[in-house]
């Protein structure tokens, strides 16, 4: 990019919890009320809606992308609409589709709308959404994968190729509970941090992954107003700048994805996301990584040359991506610290990333932040988007 | 078990002759004849270059674990009775890595860059999925001739007592002659779950097919005998069908397997024995518990009924003026007394001596013969359910008939024959150790 383009300047979300009786657009009322209200705008104001594509959950989908959120909400002043699916690297998409807009003189203000409600879904077809989603139906599904039983086979090559012990895998899930215990709008907010010892001695579910090294489902919304950069500053209200973006694309299948390409995908986007903000790595005030299950977290940590070959899980044993570490790490404690909301774990980044660079993160508040990376992943890992986000435009 | 057939790939044209050869028992790969490439998976044009000139070659079926995992829980119903299973990626010496699963052999043995080789397992009529063994044969554990074959349509769950996950299966007691079957969560109460449902109902079939067995205990580990349905499977209760499924299929199936097991099954009640948890103890023939121990009908509560024969069963157990108060009241707190005092329990002991007391009771009934036990409860069984008196009455006289002259009392009588006192004493003696032991 040649300048900064896009900000976000209002957020509102809905506590990831457990909600099977609330409706989907109570959640939707809510979460976009509360983010127009926080921009300081009208709701006229908003000309744009984009929406990331709720999975697992076809009507409100279909709802969704036949325009209902303009008309229900009384945006009078909408000019269009759209939903995006890209998996959890769907909220990027719907940034971009939002700076589209926005530098396009379509909208002024657009709404980034998310919600999903895992708890009315029956079991059977959640399970078998995500023994599905990503997974090849003919040359993986009829082996019995999942979608744990998948990052389990990664988790193990992981460790294998990296010497990583299963006590520094389990420390992942420490220094992400540790954040989450920080966060109200986590399904773990004010809970007991679990030990190294506690997530080892979880029951086995796809081996080496253990029960509390797994997601654990749940419902949630947030929404976000992004408007161009330029209108931002002359706001004057607190905003997240984006500053640089790039992306890789892998393969849909982890059957078909090889090692390397990953970790060399991690690396040139990131460095590329880096270049195109100006901004080195080690002005990165927090590294705001979203990639669903511990095992991501190192492979990025050491392909992003934030730490030595095979040193990463040292680096989260050892407490430095904790609250008030060195290296603020996953501020909300990825979709293991925050409960899995589907797509909804990628808006909820997003929104930290903003909250933390408008000072608004209370407890997790990493004091002075500046600069903010954040990545998203859809699929089973089929891509990387890693972007950078500033306090300020640039210069 | 139908309802979990296990899903066959879903084709496209151009990977038909995979599957066909697979099925012939070769492991094909395809292969660019334009540029040289081996492509996995199997696609329309090249992807490397995009040519339409593509064969086959057929694989060494020789591979590399590139890596693995044990699953070991949340996997789809359809492949529960899997438990535990291996899958894995392997790299083919062609140059291309499958997902896999790594069959016949001790998980504990597999590992990273391990040899292995492909063998076919059969699915369905139409599809063999290629999977691999040990290459190295003293792995293996079994001949691969040896090897259990088609998986398909009529297959068994594949649920084994060795892979139960919620429950445990022990068969003991004097000559082989008590399974003890455990709900086994204690911490989560032994709620019951859609696992815990399916190998319920394959433990209770499975001892039927052993004749030394004459009483099957039913009991649970830890606080609480059983607290009913897991709260993991109500939100699926939201869907109509799924709800109905629960109740027709997993608790129908249950029911049935405890009711219609031909041995006599005797529920050990402590702790907690609540809603779906008093529903199986209500399939049980005969119920012990402790002093301590709680019991009720919750659903009420949420607005619904005990659906796993509660309302049934309540009331063919007691007078119908108590059972409905069970349902109607929702509490969750009846104790053991109260609920003996009202005709539930077959007998309540002091929490100090329910061991050794409910120890005794099986004792005795084990030593009976199991035959006799399997014709007293059918023929029982006939008669509560409410046929007119005569009819139970010729149920009973048949049933006895039959036993007389079943062949191994027929044997004993023979003896008897020529000494009719014999038969007096021994019977008068066997009279004896029932009321000692019992």
């Amino acid at each position: 990019m040649e300048k900064s383009s896009i900000a976000i300047i209002g957020i509102g979300e809905v506590p990831t919890g457990t909600y099977p009786h609330r409706s989907r657009w109570d959640i939707i009322y809510e979460t976009c009320m509360a983010a127009v209200k926080d921009a300081g705008i009208h709701k006229n104001d908003v000309q744009g809606v984009v929406t990331v594509a709720p999975q697992a959950q076809p009507e409100i989908a279909a709802e969704i992308s036949f325009g209902k959120i303009p008309e229900e909400l009384g945006l009078r002043g909408c000019k269009d609409v759209c939903i995006c699916n890209a998996g959890g690297a769907s909220t990027s998409n719907c940034l971009r589709m939002a700076e589209q807009y926005i530098e396009s003189g379509l909208a002024r203000f657009v709404l980034i709308p998310h919600v999903t409600v895992h708890s009315s879904i029956p079991a059977p077809d959640l399970i078998n959404f995500f023994a599905k989603a990503g997974i090849d139906l003919q040359w993986e599904y009829p082996y019995g994968t999942t979608y744990n039983g998948i990052i389990a086979m990664m988790t193990r090559r992981y460790m294998h190729d990296s010497g990583t012990s299963a006590e520094e895998m389990a420390s992942i899930v420490v220094s992400l509970r540790k954040w989450a215990t920080l966060d109200p709008n986590s399904i773990f907010f004010g809970k007991e941090v679990p030990s190294v010892d506690k997530i080892l001695s979880s029951g086995m579910v796809s081996s080496p992954l253990h029960k509390r090294e797994c997601n654990v489902l749940a419902d949630g919304g947030g929404a976000m107003v992004v408007t161009s950069a330029e209108t931002a500053s002359q706001m004057g209200v607190p905003a997240a700048y984006k500053l640089g973006e790039s992306t890789r694309y892998f393969s849909a299948f982890t059957t078909t994805r090889s090692t390397e390409s990953v970790t060399t995908g991690f690396r040139d986007a990131t460095r590329e996301a880096l270049a195109d903000a100006e901004v080195s790595k080690e002005q990165i005030d927090i590294w705001n990584v979203y990639l669903a299950y511990p095992v991501g977290h190192p492979m990025f940590m050491e392909a992003a040359g934030l730490c030595g070959p095979g040193r990463a899980g040292k680096v989260f044993l050892e407490g430095h991506t904790w609250p008030g570490g060195k290296m603020p790490w996953a501020t909300i404690g990825d979709a293991i610290g925050r409960g899995h909301t589907g797509s909804g774990v990628s808006m909820a980044t997003y929104i930290e990333t903003a909250r933390q660079l408008m000072g608004k993160a209370g407890a997790r508040q990493v004091p002075d932040a500046r600069f903010v990376f954040q990545n998203t992943s859809g699929g089973s890992g089929m891509n990387f988007i890693a972007t950078v986000w500033g306090r300020a435009n640039k210069p | 078990m139908k309802q979990n057939l296990k899903p066959i790939p879903v084709t496209q044209p151009w990977t038909t002759e995979f599957w066909k050869a697979a099925k012939d028992g070769k492991l094909m790969v395809q292969h660019c004849r334009a540029c040289g490439a081996n492509i996995f998976f199997p696609k329309k044009v090249c992807p490397e270059c995009w040519s339409d000139d593509l064969g086959w070659i057929q694989s060494c079926g020789r591979a590399k674990v590139y890596t693995y995992s044990v699953m070991m829980d949340m996997v789809e119903p359809k492949f529960m009775g899997d438990l535990p299973y291996v899958l894995a990626m392997v790299d083919l010496e062609e140059g291309i890595r499958m997902t896999t699963r790594i069959v016949n052999c001790n998980p504990q043995d597999i590992a990273i860059d391990m040899p292995v080789a492909v063998v076919f397992e059969d699915i369905s009529p139409e599809f063999a999925l290629p999977v691999f063994q040990p290459a190295d044969e003293s792995l293996r554990l079994q001949a691969p001739d040896e090897a259990p074959q088609a998986t398909g349509q009529d297959a068994p769950t594949g649920l084994r007592p060795e892979n139960y996950q919620t429950i445990l299966y022990e068969t003991g007691g004097e000559n082989g002659a008590v399974c003890t079957i455990t709900l086994n969560r204690p911490e989560k109460y032994n709620a019951i779950n859609q696992r815990m449902a399916l190998e319920l109902v394959d433990a209770f079939r499975r001892v039927r097919e052993i004749p030394t067995v004459g009483v099957v205990v039913l009991t649970g580990a830890g606080k609480a005998f059983c607290t009913g349905g897991d709260l993991e499977v109500f939100p699926s209760l939201a869907e109509h069908t799924s709800s109905l499924n629960w109740l027709a299929h997993e608790g129908l199936d249950v029911q049935r397997a405890i009711a219609g097991c031909e041995k006599v099954v005797i529920g050990k009640i402590n702790g907690h024995c609540l809603a779906g948890g008093l529903e199986l103890a209500l399939a049980c023939d005969l119920l012990y518990a402790t002093e301590s121990a709680r019991l009720g009908t919750t659903e009420i509560n949420m607005g619904v009924l005990p659906g796993w024969g509660g309302t049934a069963r309540l009331p063919r157990s007691m007078p119908v003026f108590r059972a409905r108060e069970i349902v109607f009241s929702g509490r969750k707190d009846y104790t053991a007394k109260e609920m003996y005092d009202m005709g539930l329990l077959t007998r309540v002991f002091a929490d100090d001596g329910f061991e050794s007391g409910f120890a005794a009771v099986v004792k005795n009934i084990a030593s009976k013969k199991p035959v006799a036990l399997r014709m007293g409860k059918e023929v029982m069984a006939r008669s509560v359910d409410g046929c007119d008196l005569e009819t139970a009455l010729a149920v009973e006289r048949n049933g006895i008939q039959w036993l007389t002259y079943a062949p191994d009392i027929q044997a004993l009588l023979e003896q008897f024959r020529a000494s009719p006192d014999q038969l007096t004493r021994t019977q008068k003696q066997s009279n004896l150790q029932s009321d000692r032991k019992g």
